[in-house]
């Protein structure tokens, strides 16, 4: 479904990405793990267009997609929830998920999505017209998540979905991002949470400055030493 | 009291179009982070448009005013997509660098094409001031009025209602997050340098046929446009529109009250005062665009 070959991308002169390759196929939960600054968060940008790559390619459903902006990406079906939630703190709730659905032409669907994002989230139902910087860390995030959703991607990013929750809060993140995979779509997620987000996963890419070192599926890199020892510190499950 | 309430309406009169030109100015700085040192001169060439649409074309009076604007827009896109857009990684310094000089570039050409001898821009309304008890104001000034505020309510229902408003704030607080969600950030600039251009060409449009038009008009209004921005707080909309109606009514207060000739300075102190006591502006960070 999406495929990355030989993907190079950096900033100015630093090199971020050295051919990195990977892949996503229709219906599963990839995750990206590695080290704070190995690379993820610009893996995921090259995909949704943010930063055009250097060398390589980057397909999706056979096309090629590398250097499209990130409008072409979204229209294709790719939604990116960036690290660090980025709401827009000023607009209200709703507006930030409308927002989601900007490049949507289906207004009475985008109205029944909106209606069942409130059903789904209660929270963000009765903060509807409040301004989205008012909400508490964990409804900003499940807001980033909702407004992602709703351009209805095919395939969806998350860039450290847990990152500064509450633990009670990572664990109801990690139950969303199982249930929107349950519902179809497929899931790309980098975690820095490693653990919890091999257990989920199907299969896992490690990212180490820049490059993949390890990949398999989530549970063969969960048991894999070299994983535990250079990323989870030996730490046991 | 009778002055007071007369110095209120001109005051108003004054303020609003002063609204309309600081809005302008404060928007583009806000989605942007352009210092637009050609608003003054857009302010000056929808003064001249409507000068040569009334007065050469001999068109229709607010016909000639809407044209007036949308040709201010046109001429605020082409800055953009000419001189902005190329520049969209350089630094702020370079980017000023420019816009002085296309103001500079600007003001010649008006110079150049009308010469330097002031203009009247004749207008269809009646000469003899509408008195209402203690006051009286010529219809023109309730004319500008009227249509300085439907300018400001149409830009703020833009900005609040519409899928493009929603857009462009959310491209204000950020922009990289708008890209994501399908905004065209390029387009979004475009529009927004455009808009206020428009509000800028308008505000001339509007004034033109008040007071006199020359090539220079524009040189005191840009600077009192920045005044009103730093009032209100930088990229702040609300502030842009209290900063304006302010310093209207500090300038036809201080005019009537204390000196005529030094009305402009009284504005320029009240700047100095609040930016004294209040460095932020009148309108708190939290409270812009978004
Ligand atoms: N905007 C930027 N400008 C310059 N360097 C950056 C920028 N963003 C990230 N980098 C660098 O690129 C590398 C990869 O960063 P990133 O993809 O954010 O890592 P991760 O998400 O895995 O923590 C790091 O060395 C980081 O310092
Ligand atoms: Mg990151």
């Amino acid at each position: 479904m999406l495929r990355l070959e030989a993907v190079s991308a950096g900033y100015g002169r630093i090199a971020a990405l050295k051919a990195v390759s990977l892949e996503v196929r229709e219906g599963e939960l990839v995750c990206l793990i590695g080290a704070n600054g190995a690379g993820k968060s610009t893996t995921l940008r090259a995909i949704s267009g943010l930063l055009a790559p250097g060398a390589g390619r980057i397909t999706w459903q056979g096309e090629t997609i590398s250097g499209l902006a990130p409008r072409e990406v979204l229209a294709r079906g790719i939604a990116h929830c960036p690290e660090g939630r980025r709401i827009f703190p000023h607009l209200t709730v709703r507006e930030n998920l409308e927002m989601g659905a900007l490049l949507r032409r289906d207004r009475a669907a985008v109205a029944r999505d909106l209606a069942a994002m409130h059903d789904r989230f209660p929270r963000l139902a009765e903060r509807s017209r409040q301004a989205a910087g008012t909400l508490s860390g964990g409804e900003q995030q499940m807001l980033a998540i909702a407004r992602a959703l709703m351009s209805r991607p095919k395939l969806v990013m998350f860039d450290e979905p847990s990152l500064g929750l509450a633990p009670s809060l990572v664990d109801a993140v990690f139950a969303l991002v199982a249930e929107i995979r349950a519902a179809g779509t497929t899931v790309l997620m980098v975690e820095q949470n490693a653990m919890a987000a091999l257990r989920l996963a199907d299969r896992a890419y490690l990212l180490e400055t820049g490059q993949v070192v390890t990949q398999g599926t989530g549970a063969a890199l969960l048991a894999s030493p070299a994983v535990r020892d250079a990323y989870l510190g030996g730490a046991t499950a | 009291m009778d002055q007071t309430l007369q110095h209120l309406v001109n005051g108003t009169v004054l303020g609003g179009t002063y609204a309309l030109l600081g809005i302008g100015l404060t928007l583009v700085f806000g989605i942007m982070r352009v210092v637009n040192f050609t608003h003054g001169e857009l302010y000056t060439f929808g003064a001249y448009m409507a000068y040569a649409l009334v007065a050469l074309l001999q068109l229709d009076f607010i016909l000639s005013l809407v044209l007036a604007t949308v040709l201010g827009i046109g001429l605020g896109a082409a800055i953009e997509l000419l001189l902005l857009r190329p520049m969209r990684r350089a630094d702020i310094d370079s980017v000023m660098l420019v816009m002085i000089g296309a103001a500079l570039v600007l003001q010649n050409a008006e110079m150049w094409a009308w010469g330097g001898v002031a203009k009247l821009i004749p207008n269809p309304f009646p000469g003899e001031p509408l008195v209402l008890g203690p006051v009286s104001v010529l219809p023109l000034r309730l004319f500008v009025l009227a249509v300085a505020a439907a300018l400001l309510l149409g830009f703020w229902l833009l900005l609040d209602r519409t899928r493009f408003g929603v857009a462009m704030r959310a491209t204000f607080q950020d922009p990289e997050t708008a890209a994501l969600m399908g905004v065209r950030i390029g387009w979004v600039n475009t529009a927004t340098f455009a808009l206020g251009s428009g509000l800028a060409a308008a505000a001339g449009a509007l004034l033109g046929p008040v007071f006199i038009v020359s090539p220079t008009m524009g040189d005191l209004v840009g600077l009192k446009a920045f005044a009103i921005v730093i009032l209100g707080g930088l990229g702040s909309l609300p502030g842009a529109t209290i900063g304006g109606f302010a310093l209207g009514y500090v300038e036809e207060f201080a005019g009537g009250f204390v000196s005529t000739e030094y009305r402009d300075a009284f504005g320029f102190l009240l700047i100095i005062l609040v930016l004294a006591l209040r460095p932020q502006g009148l309108v708190p960070a939290k409270e812009r665009i978004g």
